[in-house]
């Protein structure tokens, strides 16, 4: 208990109390705090344990990059595990709960590891857990996840709203201390669409807590002032709570917008979370720079924290860390921390500058600081120590697209690449770390046409540092990799033993990976890295920068696209109809089709082979709606479809329809469809349902790159219209009741009639007298708007013939009955001829497809071709993927002749029938084949024959 | 026998999501319209763009290269189509769109804000003013998105997206408070 409330001061509504609860305590904080300067201000400085050796630990940082102060925040399906308590903006009734301890954070088993420590150094499970190598799934694996490890995730659905938003602008800031700050207006004044970005939970950055002077003012009043008249702006979008999280394509930022975590429940309708895109003209990096921690024994304990953060709670939260302070720096910006403490009555023990040959070897004490033990062995007693082993600019969202940073000698720090005019780093982002640099460079940067304006005056604080690295002279651990508990001792090991390369050493040591991705460590590892390989910091370079900055949780990335949303559902305009009829709906891609019409006590087959049955002995509605439908106009539409197609269509004739097919470039069939002529320039393609918009796309491509010449244009037409199959004996006679003023007959309406009609007294329709079922049948397809209303009709006008609603599974049984192919058959690995289909490919003009399809391997006449199959026990059931093998073979890749496509019970013949790719099946029909279904683990004998099964006189089709 | 929309029993009329005075958007699902879609035949599209500024009473809307929806409401079913084709004869290919699109208007101060979380077009009045149309998607739909006032859009989907759009429209409505008309 160290940590205390000053008694005056702070960014803090001292009128306010908020309750909060931490691992099951209550406490209490004010408007203003965050999580970690509650905890401090209650006296709270053990936060959480460590990950590997479970050492106790506190906060060390005051922002995003913290590595030790993780919590699971909230309970239930809000609990969001691995929570920086340094990023936690206090709420009334907030419950947070400290991590990777068990029992408790202050008497924790897992801490034995550290006894051990000395076996648990770097590459110690890849050396321990390497044999045998069938124990590191069963044994090892699982208990090394129990035993290290974070916070755990919740089981239950998170209740909350999770949004995306597009925005777009002139310029983006990304964080809003002095430099972003001054970047943002002068790009405002001049009338630019400027967004002003920054993760905390209030604007004005590094202004927020230190003491600065600009224009006369304290540096937090000026930057209350430019965020008034920012606010004021109509042209300026501010974005508190927003971290920018990556840097992609085309100067696209990715970022995240913290809505409604700072408080306890949104209020109804409003996200959590926003997750944004936002497309800049240019942006500029002021994200500030990262205090380093130094690297010297018990640099861990709670207590002990960078510099920065330590005046950070005093000057903006009121919290000091303890009464005493001993500071420990290479440079000269922690004296800042000194200053303001005595500011505030916190008392300093002793400044400890490398620069005059001093050090902290180690820092003594277990839970919390009790005095430090430095190099000439005089001891100090404090409650806390404050580090700073230099700065870091923030380079990260710079170097997300593979540029790498420069190290500049002069600051001892990675400075961002030039990456050009499109994104610019300025003020300490950029290595420049005085106050008047960063106003200057934010002019510079803002200024988006005509002169730079004049900056206020301001106070600068001189900075000077003189690289130090790692006290070797420490014997207690020294942290580098806080998250990872990754010491000095691990990086030149890791040398020693050949990872020497910075990405092999992250691999080996675990340096820089994790929530915090090395923000406070990786320059620490680098330099003792480098020294240990023999090189300088600037030849070992830095890892790799990915997004994202700071996690980003999958609520935001999934948005509102979840259960039901995840995709969008279209229905068909039959879809009312066919709910009307009991329909049992599948889904196909993102249709819902109507894929059959159970009546009571009927399972999916016997409502199937009911449909169907019906039909074929009276009438039948299919919706067929789904079909892709193209409309292909113009001069060349008759030429343009033959070299699409394998066979022509420049020769048929209005108000007729043709079976096409169409191959891809290389000889294989790609869809089917029946396509109509409407007018010497006017044709109706139809598609696949499953094959719609590839087919488009093909088209598009076809004349836009191989034909630009042709006259011809097109477009879906697929929606405009419900279609719907009529089948059956019946047909004609149930459509002869809807038509106006027409006679159907072979004269009127002939097989493959393409025409225009009206039904219901005016409608406009599209009759096509088609078949996929091999009965006589129709096609009508009818403006969208009146699809339920003429389904409804048609079934009135049926009924006397004992009308059926069928779906897709009828639709399917009837197409193998008729051995029709369809998707099982063109599945990207056939051609024409194993289709039987061969003669449609025309030998009297070009088309796609054409040259290829005469390679050997695709007329080889070995080649697996389409036959129809039965099981020889015909009461038994057949499936498709059974591999077809001759009688005495035993299954193998060698022996296989082919296997079964399609399946279906026909309740025509009463017994389960199919379609099958054989070997040169043609010549094989009435063949005794083995069907091998290694799925079941079974054979059986089946009959090859013609793949017509019914009908095969087609007579059906002319009733 | 009148059309019926598809959305008449989903888009129901009145006061829906959060309450914060007047209502941030205000949605209506414009039926019956007559759209249809022309397509310069080649080389013709100068000559299409001369017939198209001569119709009155329609709205033409850009949507693509040398493609155009013209749209107007409270025409009788197939007329505007019939009429185009002829008119249209030899300039453009002409297809009815009428049915297989819905049109939805986005009104009010929240508009922008509301169409932002879908598309990531630039609505900003200075790249994106009344009168101009772009075919963008949101929610995983196609759209053909037209700015028709300073705080006012229309929006063109495939029918049968529509419900599910409709869900995803309001959805990201409701926290300005919307209004069905």
């Amino acid at each position: 208990m160290t940590g205390f409330r000053l008694s005056s001061g702070g960014l803090i509504d001292r009128s306010t109390t908020l309750n909060f609860k931490f691992d099951g305590k209550s406490f209490n904080g004010h408007q203003g705090d965050n999580l970690a300067s509650a905890l401090i201000a209650n006296g709270v400085n053990l936060m959480g344990r460590s990950f590997k050796y479970h050492r106790p630990r506190g906060v060390i940082s005051a922002g995003a990059s913290e590595p030790n102060a993780l919590v699971e925040l909230r309970e239930g399906g809000r609990k969001e595990a691995n929570t920086r308590a340094t990023m936690v903006e206090l709420y009334e009734g907030l419950v947070a709960k400290s991590q990777n301890r068990w029992p408790s954070l202050n008497f924790d088993i897992g801490a034995v590891n550290s006894l051990a420590s000395s076996i648990f150094v770097a590459g110690f499970y890849y050396k321990t857990f390497m044999w045998p190598k069938s124990f590191w799934e069963k044994i090892y694996e699982p208990l090394i996840r129990k035993a290290a490890g974070l916070g755990t995730a919740s089981r239950e659905a998170d209740p909350d709203l999770y949004e995306k938003s597009y925005a777009h602008c002139d310029l983006l800031v990304v964080g809003s201390g002095p430099a972003g700050l001054m970047a943002a207006l002068t790009a405002a004044r001049s009338g630019a669409r400027v967004i002003l970005a920054d993760e905390g939970s209030r604007l004005g950055g590094s202004l927020l807590f230190e003491n600065e002077e600009i224009a006369g003012q304290s540096g937090f009043e000026w930057s209350q002032a430019v965020i008034a008249e920012l606010a004021s702006m109509p042209n300026v979008t501010l974005m508190p709570r927003t971290t920018i999280f990556g840097w992609f394509d085309g100067n696209i930022f990715g970022a995240l917008e913290r809505v409604n975590d700072h408080v306890a429940v949104p209020a109804p309708f409003e996200p959590r979370q926003r997750y944004w895109r936002i497309q800049a003209k240019r942006a500029v990096l002021a994200a500030g720079a990262e205090e380093r921690p130094l690297v010297f024994g018990g640099n861990d304990v709670p207590g002990v924290m960078v510099a920065s953060a330590m005046r950070h709670y005093a000057n903006r939260y009121a919290a000091a860390a303890g009464k005493s302070v001993t500071i420990f720096t290479n440079n000269d910006s922690a004296l800042r921390t000194a200053a303001d403490l005595k500011a505030h009555g916190v008392h300093v023990e002793a400044i400890i500058d490398t620069r005059k040959g001093r050090k902290i070897c180690n820092v003594i004490g277990k839970r919390g600081v009790k005095f430090v033990d430095l190099e000439n062995g005089d001891i100090i007693p404090c409650e806390a120590v404050a580090m700073s082993g230099g700065w870091s600019p923030i380079v990260n969202l710079m170097c997300q697209r593979g540029a790498k940073p420069i190290w500049n000698e002069s600051i001892a720090a990675f400075t961002p690449p030039d990456v050009g005019a499109e994104f610019k780093a300025i003020g300490s982002a950029a290595g420049h770390m005085l106050l008047s640099e960063c106003l200057a460079d934010g002019a510079r940067a803002g200024t988006v046409k005509g002169k730079t304006p004049a900056t206020p005056k301001c106070r600068d604080e001189a900075f000077a540092i003189t690289p130090f690295w790692w006290v070797k002279e420490s014997t207690g651990k020294a942290f580098i990799d806080y998250q990872n508990d990754a010491t000095a001792k691990d990086l030149p090991l890791a040398a020693r033993e050949g990872y020497g390369h910075v990405e092999l050493a992250k691999r080996y040591t675990t340096t820089g990976m994790a929530t915090d991705q090395g923000k406070l460590g990786n320059v620490n590892a680098i330099a003792i890295l480098a020294e240990a390989s023999g090189k300088t910091i600037a030849e070992m370079g830095t890892t790799t920068f990915r997004p994202f900055y700071t996690p980003v949780s999958f609520g935001a990335f999934a948005g509102p696209f979840t259960g039901h949303h995840f995709q969008p559902v279209r229905k068909t305009p039959l879809h009312d109809w066919a709910t009307e009829q009991g329909a049992v709906f599948v889904e196909t891609g993102l249709w819902m089709r109507s894929s059959w019409f159970p009546r009571e006590g009927e399972d999916w087959l016997a409502s199937a082979s009911r449909e169907v049955k019906a039909t074929r002995e009276g009438v039948g509605l299919c919706d067929v709606s789904t079909l892709g439908k193209i409309d292909i106009q113009g001069k060349d539409a008759g030429a343009f479809l033959d070299r699409l197609y394998c066979n022509t269509f420049s020769t048929l004739s209005i108000g007729k329809a043709r079976y096409g097919l169409m191959l891809r470039e290389d000889g294989i069939v790609f869809d089917d469809g029946t396509t109509s002529r409407l007018a010497e320039d006017h044709y109706l393609m139809t598609t696949t349902t499953a094959n719609a918009a590839r087919v488009m796309s093909h088209i598009e491509f076809c004349h836009q790159a191989l034909w630009p010449e042709l006259d011809v244009q097109y477009v879906s037409v697929t929606e405009q219209w419900a279609q719907m199959a009529i089948a059956g004996p019946k047909s004609r006679a149930t459509l002869q009741k809807i038509v106006d003023g027409l006679t159907l007959n072979d004269e009127t309406a002939p097989y493959l009639a393409a025409k225009d009609i009206t039904v219901l007294g005016g409608i406009t329709a599209r009759l096509f007298r088609i078949s996929f079922s091999g009965e006589h049948a129709y096609e009508l397809a009818v403006p969208a708007d009146y699809g339920n209303a003429v389904a409804r009709a048609i079934m009135q006008a049926g009924h006397e013939f004992g009308i059926v609603p069928y779906g897709v599974e009828a639709l399917s049984i009837m197409r193998i009955e008729k051995g029709h192919v369809a998707g099982g058959e063109l599945n990207g690995t056939t051609t024409a001829a194993d289709l039987g289909l061969g003669k449609m490919m025309s030998s009297k003009k070009d088309y796609i497809g054409r040259m290829m399809a005469t390679r050997e391997g695709l007329i080889d006449p070995q080649r697996q071709c389409v036959v129809g199959i039965k099981p020889v026990d015909r009461a038994m059931k057949i499936r498709s993927g059974g591999h077809l093998l001759k009688q005495g073979d035993a299954p193998s890749m060698a022996a296989d002749q082919g296997y079964i496509c399609s399946v279906a019970f026909s309740p025509m013949l009463n017994m389960w029938l199919g379609l099958a790719l054989l070997s040169n099946g043609r010549a094989r029909h009435g063949e005794i084949v083995k069907v091998f279904d290694g799925l079941r683990g079974h054979h059986y004998l089946a009959e090859i024959c013609d793949p017509v099964h019914f009908d095969p006189e087609n007579r059906r089709l002319h009733v | 026998m009148s059309r019926t929309s598809v959305l008449q029993n989903v888009a129901i009329q009145g006061r829906f999501g959060a309450d914060k005075g007047v209502p941030g958007v205000v949605l209506s699902v414009l039926h019956p319209m007559s759209i249809v879609m022309v397509i310069a035949r080649k080389g013709k599209a100068k000559a299409l763009s001369e017939a198209l500024a001569t119709l009155k009473k329609v709205d033409v809307q850009w949507a693509g290269a040398d493609q155009f929806y013209v749209q107007g409401e409270g025409l009788e079913d197939g007329a505007l189509y019939s009429d185009l084709k002829k008119r249209l004869a030899g300039i453009a290919s002409v297809s009815d769109q009428s049915h297989g699109r819905v049109v939805i208007r986005v009104a009010g101060s929240k508009a922008r804000g509301l169409l932002d979380k879908g598309t990531p077009v630039d609505l900003h009045a200075s790249e994106f003013p009344v009168g101009k149309s772009a075919l963008t998607q949101m929610a995983h739909v196609s759209v053909h998105l037209t700015r028709t006032g300073a705080d006012e859009f229309t929006l063109s989907v495939f029918r049968g997206f529509s419900e599910s759009f409709w869900e995803w429209l309001t959805s990201q409505a409701a926290e300005f408070g919307y209004q069905v008309t």
